[in-house]
């Protein structure tokens, strides 16, 4: 045996490689330079028992032996070249006992290098607290090595790690992983070129984009009639490496590693426990949620209230003001109420994205979809598509572009086709609006607003409607699927307020200004098409409602008819009594009939297209709420928002496919018109029916 | 009067322009883009 064994001490960073250099070696050591280049050299002795010595090299911290950086390189550097003086006679692989399954490729790397490798699980002290148990012995069958369970922080076990380097030779130089399995022929070829080099060194030679030293892709090509493969190739193959390395992983820590999270001792674990547990973590979950929307109801009228009077006096103040005339008109009658109906909806907004951002910033949202793959899983989904579904609340195109990390084609399908289910906040100003109008502003209990819990129960009723849609699919889509589910759970942390204000500017300004641009055009055209009109009965209302009326009508009265008359016989007009036939048994007229036509290029359309089709012709200061709430149903009589009318509107936008560019995004992901056609269909039929049947049973 | 006629026109025709260009004229690439999300850049979804 020499009498001094050169030991590489190599890790993934923040593993603690350091501090276990730095206890091996105490204040023997030295830093310097690596030749040539600026990357720190930290090397030092170690005196090991019967008057042995090594020497310890802390390499770089470094993630795989697949080079991306010049740290990298000098690990891969050193363990290629045998003829390099600090080249190792055994290697020790720092490993973090709650990141070993990252850790451990590294490892198979350099194992499968003929290297005599040690393994070091650092931070052993944390097992009791996290509920970790470890079956080293088998371990170390599996992974044809010998394990030293280190507390570096605890000074533990570095007498045994020592032990272990002064027999390294008793370690097995045998790969444990067989890399040549990703392409046998390839090996095989490579095998019979150079027979006497070290197969995987030669693999990583040939993969890495970078020389090392004398030893690159092109010397092998020159010295042999061996061909390589495109690049392209060869990093395919890398990647299958990569998947073959981590299956290997898995099946070692399967049958090693258990974590009982019910024996764990920390405060997150403990706070895990309680949050992730299969009965109150569901309670948790929606006790925050009803918190949630009570405290968007509560909070937000006041500013709503103060908008949306705003916007009915600069209305009036426009109409004041400006030289009288049909473009004045445009403005305080169509424009201006348009675009109140969007800017009224802010508070709101914001204060959704508000506990949406601190319920992602403290770490809470990871447990939410930990939670929700125990349910997904019952209906063909896992919790990958909880991560669409849950940013479909804010909006379904990143949810469907979201659904590209689902690797199964089935279940992303099936996430793709039931994500517009889920309440987005398209649906945000319709639902607030109509609950507005027909939900009383009452206390149930004495503590909950039944507004506030109208409004949760549509946004269960949209993931509960996208939960049995996927349900449904999964019986229906014959495809042949295999997937599975691994989230990396963040600490829990306080929400950092620049984080969260930046979140909620970022997304209520997208709302708006997104938004806000739709509406205003459409606003324009509404009232374009709703005080124009092709006939003789348009320039002819006065006559006609003083032939109806006679001239008993006071000036307010004969300008209310006027307007109706007007209206009616408008290009809108005629276009609403065209499609009145179809939504008349919802509950709707030929308005509500426009505003769901013009909601087709977004849901929050609706509100906008309402506000300026009642307010053209009107003289009066009024609300959007109070315009709505004037309304007559002109065959039943009485509100024509009133319970039955509202819960079908409710459902109808619950459940309708009311948005141009998602079946866009959903033609583009699917490469397809079939599946987008198919969901605008079936959605829209579902919607119609729910809404249908809703007002008949509720009339 | 028949300027505001006028300037209703112009309106109306721009507002025309603005939805045709956003609904059918508008490149697939800036639509679908990886950039493109709710709260980044506007994802054409409003």
């Amino acid at each position: 045996m020499p009498k001094q064994i050169n030991v590489a001490l190599i890790g993934n960073p923040n593993t603690g490689k350091t501090s276990v250099f730095n206890h091996l070696t105490g204040l023997n050591q030295q830093v310097g330079n690596y030749p040539g280049i600026t990357v720190e050299k930290k090397e030092g002795i170690c005196k090991l028992p019967r008057g042995l010595k090594a020497h310890i090299l802390d390499l770089p911290g470094t993630y795989s032996l697949n080079a991306s950086s010049l740290d990298e390189n000098i690990v891969i550097e050193l363990l290629l070249n045998k003829n390099d003086k600090d080249y190792p006679d055994v290697a020790v692989v720092v490993s973090d006992v709650e990141n070993l399954k990252r850790n451990l490729l590294l490892f198979t790397q350099i194992k499968d290098l003929g290297i005599p490798t040690i393994l070091v699980i650092n931070m052993a002290d944390r097992m009791e607290r996290k509920g970790i148990s470890l079956d080293v012995e088998l371990m170390e069958k599996r992974l044809k090595t010998k394990i030293a369970l280190v507390s570096a922080r605890k000074k533990t076990g570095i007498e045994e790690l020592k032990e272990l380097i002064i027999n390294y030779r008793q370690i097995s130089s045998e790969p444990c992983v067989n890399a040549s399995t990703i392409a046998p022929d390839y090996f095989d070829r490579l095998r019979k070129a150079f027979p006497n080099q070290s197969l995987y060194k030669l693999w990583l030679v040939i993969t890495q984009d970078v020389n090392f030293g004398n030893l690159n892709r092109k010397t092998l090509e020159q010295t042999s009639d061996f061909q390589t493969k495109e690049k392209s190739e060869l990093k395919r193959l890398q990647q299958k490496e990569t998947i073959v390395r981590y299956q290997f992983i898995n099946g070692v820590l399967k049958e090693t590693f258990k974590k009982d999270i019910t024996t764990a001792k920390d405060l997150r674990s403990r706070l895990d426990r309680v949050l992730t547990h299969q009965v109150w973590g569901y309670f948790i979950f929606f006790g925050i949620l009803l918190l949630i929307f009570q405290a968007i109801y509560d909070w937000s009228s006041y500013p709503m209230d103060l908008i949306d009077t705003t916007f009915a006096f600069l209305g009036e103040w426009t109409k004041e003001v400006l030289p009288a005339g049909v473009f004045t008109n445009l403005i305080s009658e169509g424009i201006i109420p348009g675009l109140g109906g969007i800017v009224i909806f802010i508070p709101q907004i914001a204060f959704l994205f508000l506990f949406i951002s601190l319920l992602e910033e403290s770490g809470y949202m990871s447990r939410v979809v930990f939670l929700m793959d125990r349910v997904m899983r019952r209906f063909g989904l896992s919790g990958k598509s909880v991560v669409p579904l849950v940013s479909g609340t804010a909006c379904a195109i990143p949810a469907v572009m979201a659904t590209r990390n689902i690797e199964d084609w089935k279940e992303r399908l099936i996430t793709i086709l039931v994500v517009p289910f889920t309440t987005c906040s398209a649906r945000l100003p319709v639902y607030l609006i109509i609950i507005a109008l027909v939900i009383p502003n009452e206390r149930v209990l004495g503590i909950f607003n039944l507004q506030g819990l109208t409004l949760m129960l549509l946004y269960l009723l949209g993931f509960g409607m996208s939960v049995f849609s996927a349900w449904v699919l999964d019986k229906i889509l014959k495809i042949k699927s295999k997937t599975y589910f691994v989230i990396e759970m963040p600490d829990y942390k306080l929400p950092l307020f620049k984080n969260v204000a930046i979140n909620v500017v970022e997304k209520t300004k997208s709302f708006v200004f997104g938004a806000g641009k739709i509406i205003l055009a459409i606003s324009i055209i509404l009232w374009v098409l709703a005080s124009y009109g092709p006939g003789d009965d348009f320039d002819n209302a006065e006559a006609i409602v003083t032939e109806q009326y006679g001239k008993n009508l006071s000036q307010e009265d004969f300008e209310k008819h006027v307007g109706s008359v007007k209206l009616e016989n408008s290009y809108i007009g005629m276009m609403g009594k065209g499609i009145e036939p179809v939504v008349r048994p919802l509950g709707y007229d030929w308005k509500i009939g426009i505003a769901i036509v013009s909601s087709f290029a977004a849901r929050e359309v609706f509100v906008g297209t309402l506000a300026t089709i009642y307010s053209v012709g009107s003289d009066e200061e009024k609300t959007i709420k109070d315009r709505m709430a004037a309304e007559t149903n002109p065959v039943l009589g009485g509100p024509l928002f009133n319970f039955a009318s509202g819960i079908s509107l409710l459902l109808f936008y619950a459940f309708a496919m009311q948005c141009m560019s998602t079946l866009a995004i959903v033609k583009r992901e699917t490469n397809s018109w079939k599946w987008p056609i198919l969901q605008l269909f079936v959605m829209s039929g579902i919607a119609y029916v729910a809404a249908l049947t809703a007002f008949q049973l509720l009339k | 009067m028949m300027i505001q006629e006028i300037l209703v026109f112009i309106t109306f025709l721009i507002a025309v322009g603005f939805l045709v260009k956003k609904f059918f004229w508008k490149s697939p690439k800036k639509a679908t883009g990886s950039e493109s999300a709710c709260g980044k850049s506007d994802c054409g979804c409003h």
